[in-house]
């Protein structure tokens, strides 16, 4: 069956959905829905078609919503609620993953204060997974610039049990055994730094999704690579520009090709230079810039969700950016487009690849 | 109680809702008895009403009768009003 790409684009007033044709040349814009509420992440359930958005509206407080009909209606879920007892409330969604292929109604949520989420009714409501927040070594965790969140969940390909999350500024935890237990994941070989702290500030952690046990980490300063049959974090970040960066995406297929956009780590910008997405095809021993099409030289800046690929052959990748535009690929990056231009702040997209 | 902005997209559309109260709490309670998918828009998990709504009993601010405990009578028209966002 043919298939198509619509893409999920959160911005700092309102989510747009850009539905694209058979060729991924043009996407009619549909949009904005709920601006001006910030919209940290959108995502696409391949399992069963729906759609999930973090709405961080400061009237009536954050909320997730779902769509069970391609973006057409929305319904809003039950909030995620921190415990009696905590010292905490529920303040905003930073990311929404759908579960594994085996646990259908599954979904899951980070959120801040950092924590996660569990949802066992395809998002309509939402439980706290109290094993990762018991951790002791929780009283360590710090807010980065954007707050104290849990943005990244980091699911194994074939073994449901199996999956790490990332929080700003608390490192990796791992589970084995589907959440009953965690342990602190951030050995790392290579990448020495001067500060004690910054291979905590987690920005993106990104499981493949068919190579169990292969993993890849974009840091606050630095990018990682785990092969499956690695323990510890692989310093990776030789040929790019700078070490920062939020930005990143893997390859679905290829076992040895990652993406990320890095930025200046005082500007927070891809300046001077130049906007450009950095593609490594040898698990991050070297890494080329792939610019064409791109306004050369610019100093654009690109989020955490900022950049997402979609599954079709060969590999589509898109980003959004700070001024507005989100870029295409539909070649592996090789050459970009714009697909859309003055929308607000671009804070997260997502490539849903549908049947 | 008159619903304003996004409080009136909460509640699917509705404008206004008649209810009996004697105080704000008891009205904010009411309301969102009546309509259960405001709940979560007007209090946060500990029952903390929400910082940015502003809450007016005819032409008062609510925070200047007593906030929750600012008493009702009958016909006062409670306003819920998202709080002012601009410059």
């Amino acid at each position: 069956m043919a298939k198509k790409i619509t893409v999920l684009v959160g911005t700092k007033k309102g989510m747009y959905i850009l539905r694209g044709d058979m060729n991924r040349q043009k996407f009619e814009i549909d949009g904005p829905r709920w601006a001006p509420a910030p919209i940290h992440h959108a995502t696409y359930d391949p399992r069963d078609g729906s759609m999930y958005a973090a709405v961080n509206q400061t009237w009536g407080g954050s909320r997730i919503e779902h769509s069970r009909d391609m973006g057409k209606t929305w319904t809003t879920s039950s909030n995620p609620k921190f415990p009696e007892g905590s010292d905490r409330t529920f303040s905003q969604t930073w990311h929404i993953e759908p579960g594994h292929q085996t646990t259908p109604n599954v979904i899951w949520a980070g959120t801040e204060p950092a924590a996660l989420f569990k949802s066992e009714d395809r998002g309509e409501s939402w439980s706290i997974v109290q094993s990762l927040d018991d951790q002791p070594t929780r009283a360590k965790w710090v807010p980065g610039f954007g707050g104290m969140g849990l943005h990244s969940i980091a699911i194994d390909a074939k073994d449901p049990k199996r999956m790490s999350v990332g929080i700003s500024v608390g490192g990796v935890y791992t589970t084995t055994d589907g959440g009953m237990t965690w342990t602190q994941d951030n050995k790392k070989t290579g990448g020495d730094s001067e500060r004690p702290d910054v291979f905590y500030c987690i920005h993106k952690l990104l499981a493949h999704p068919e190579e169990s046990g292969l993993r890849f980490m974009r840091v606050h300063e630095e990018v990682y690579w785990r092969d499956p049959s690695e323990t510890t974090w692989r310093h990776s970040t030789a040929g790019l520009p700078s070490n920062f960066g939020f930005a990143a995406a893997m390859h679905p297929r290829d076992r040895r090709t990652a993406y990320v956009i890095p930025l200046d780590s005082m500007t927070r910008a891809a300046m001077p230079f130049g906007i450009g997405v950095y593609r490594t095809q040898d698990k991050g021993k070297s890494w080329v810039k792939l610019e064409k099409g791109l306004p050369q030289g610019a100093p654009l800046e690109t989020l955490r969700e900022g950049m997402h690929n979609d599954r079709l052959d060969p590999m589509g990748l898109y980003f959004g950016t700070a001024n507005g535009d989100v870029w295409a690929s539909r070649d592996e990056g090789e050459s970009w487009a714009r697909i859309a231009q003055y929308l607000p702040y671009v804070t997260s997209v997502h490539a849903a690849t549908i049947e | 109680m008159l619903l304003h902005g996004v409080f009136r997209g909460f509640a699917g559309g509705v404008r206004e809702v008649t209810l009996d109260a004697s105080n704000l709490r008891e009205a904010i309670d009411g309301l969102a008895s009546a309509h259960p998918s405001l709940a979560e828009r007007l209090r946060d998990e500990r029952g903390k009403l929400r910082p940015h709504m502003a809450l007016f009993v005819n032409e008062d601010d609510a925070r200047l009768l007593g906030w929750e405990d600012a008493p009702l009578k009958e016909g006062d028209i409670v306003h819920v009003i998202p709080a002012l966002s601009g410059g």
